[in-house]
């Protein structure tokens, strides 16, 4: 079968891709695109590394297919920084040394950025529950909660 | 054979074996021209978020898919003085979210909020998790206990199916090879109702239910005149355990025997052992469980 046409918004910029009938979000911005800072770790939806924000929603992108999402709006974690530098989610990550060995990282960046997006001011039980799809194995879990509380408080969009 | 947890690359890639025919159509109408075309040898793409670990590493071995992800027309929350309509592509975050269904569904929208995790809950659909009738379906017990229906169309004819007359078996249920699941009807209860859910699971998010349980009583005066129970988890489909629900109706709470009730869940139910947990462990939960859920609505209703 022929590739598919589809135009996809990637942190601020379209591309218009042929994409394959069987092909993931998370293939298509790590291979297409090279955004490599998205992650795959279970693939079956587990895991979280892949998150991304697909139209203001935190989503596994290894469960979606590129075909499904046509004209949709995406950020990965590489949308986060801009030319003024990191973004408050990044700084508040290294400030409370919420990063070991940062697998985990870019998928939690993107849950904390769809829950900050909608509710600029989380409580840390909501916090919690936006994280609860990412795993962490070295980390721990309280130091990534701490760095979203303030980057909240500092930021709160 | 088991595969590496350490494999360097998913075989899912762009390099894979195309699907022969991806069909995304903007209309309920073309959807069903090409279900009744293709039949079973076209898989319906809700939310995929059952879909993809079904067949993970194999899915170029479904030819033909039909995506809904952009019929809008099947995406949405009605209420009328009788019941709630919701279209069958609407998310388990919609549901989460509508205020109007916290007030007058309260047990529904637990179990919506206790689905997977946020990336799972802002893609997965209320239509798919009927269709795939997995035993642990999340929603599927409160469906059951509030009498939902399911509407079930073709090119050109529907018929509606009750909940509890759907499932047939793990994963099985009675929809034919044309037919695409459309709308879930659901009677409003009386205003003086109240509820309760519980899903147990090794962790709280990202978890299969090893048995999940909801049960809606509605009152007159303080006797209950209507109650649905039933459990997932605990059978090869979900189950409404009719026999308690007859159990209760006319009593008032305080009448109940909550170990008597909770010996007799354990002898309705037909659980199995697998890795989530054993017979006697299901058995045990549902027994404490029934306890639980009384003592809970007996406590809010003071």
């Amino acid at each position: 079968m022929a590739k598919l046409d589809v135009e996809l918004t990637v942190n601020g910029e379209k591309y218009n891709l042929k994409v394959g009938s069987q092909e993931r979000l998370l293939d298509t911005i790590r291979k297409q695109l090279k955004l490599t800072g998205t992650k795959e770790g279970c693939s079956v939806g587990e895991c979280g590394a892949c998150t991304v924000i697909l139209d203001d929603k935190a989503v596994n992108s290894c469960m979606v297919l590129t075909a499904q999402v046509d004209g949709s709006q995406i950020i990965t974690v590489e949308g986060l920084e801009s030319k003024g530098g990191l973004h408050p989610l990044q700084k508040a990550f290294i400030e409370k040394q919420a990063i070991q060995c940062g697998f985990c990282t870019p998928g939690m960046l993107m849950s904390a950025l769809a829950l900050i997006k909608e509710n600029p001011q989380p409580s840390k039980e909501e916090i919690k529950t936006a994280l609860e799809g990412n795993l962490c194995r070295c980390t721990g879990y309280q130091q990534i909660i701490e760095a979203v509380e303030a980057a909240a408080e500092e930021w709160g969009v | 054979m088991k595969k590496s947890p350490m494999k360097l690359e998913s075989s899912q890639t762009i390099s894979g074996v195309d699907f022969e025919n991806y069909f995304q159509p903007g209309s309920l109408k073309e959807a069903l021209e090409i279900k009744a075309e293709y039949g079973r040898d076209i898989t319906i793409a809700a939310g995929t978020t059952d879909l993809f670990v079904a067949y993970y590493e194999r899915l170029h071995t479904i030819k033909n898919w039909l995506d809904l992800s952009k019929i809008d027309e099947l995406k949405y929350i009605k209420f009328s003085e009788k019941n709630v309509k919701i279209g069958a592509m609407t998310t388990h975050l919609a549901l989460k979210e509508s205020e109007e269904l916290k007030g007058k569904f309260p047990v529904l929208q637990a179990a919506a909020a206790d689905v997977g995790s946020p990336q799972i809950r802002s893609r997965g659909t209320i239509g798919g998790n009927i269709a795939t009738s997995s035993p642990s379906g999340d929603l599927l017990t409160p469906l059951l206990s509030y009498q939902a229906r399911f509407k079930l169309e073709t090119a050109g004819k529907s018929r509606w199916a009750a909940a509890e007359e759907f499932f047939t078996g793990p994963k099985q249920n009675i929809m034919g090879p044309k037919e695409i699941l459309t709308e879930i009807e659901v009677p409003l209860p009386k205003n003086d109702s109240s509820g309760y859910w519980i899903k147990i699971g090794r962790r709280k998010a990202l978890v299969i239910s090893t048995l999940n349980f909801s049960l809606v009583l509605e009152f007159n005066k303080e006797k209950i005149s209507r109650a649905g129970l039933a459990m997932g988890s605990a059978a090869p489909t979900p189950v409404r355990l009719k026999k308690i629900e007859e159990m209760l109706v006319g009593k008032s709470l305080d009448e109940l025997d909550h170990r008597k009730l909770g010996e007799e869940v354990k002898k309705q139910i037909a659980p199995i052992d697998d890795v989530r947990g054993t017979k006697e462990y299901r058995e045990d939960v549902a027994f404490e469980t029934m306890i639980n859920a009384l003592e809970d609505i007996e406590s809010r209703r003071g």
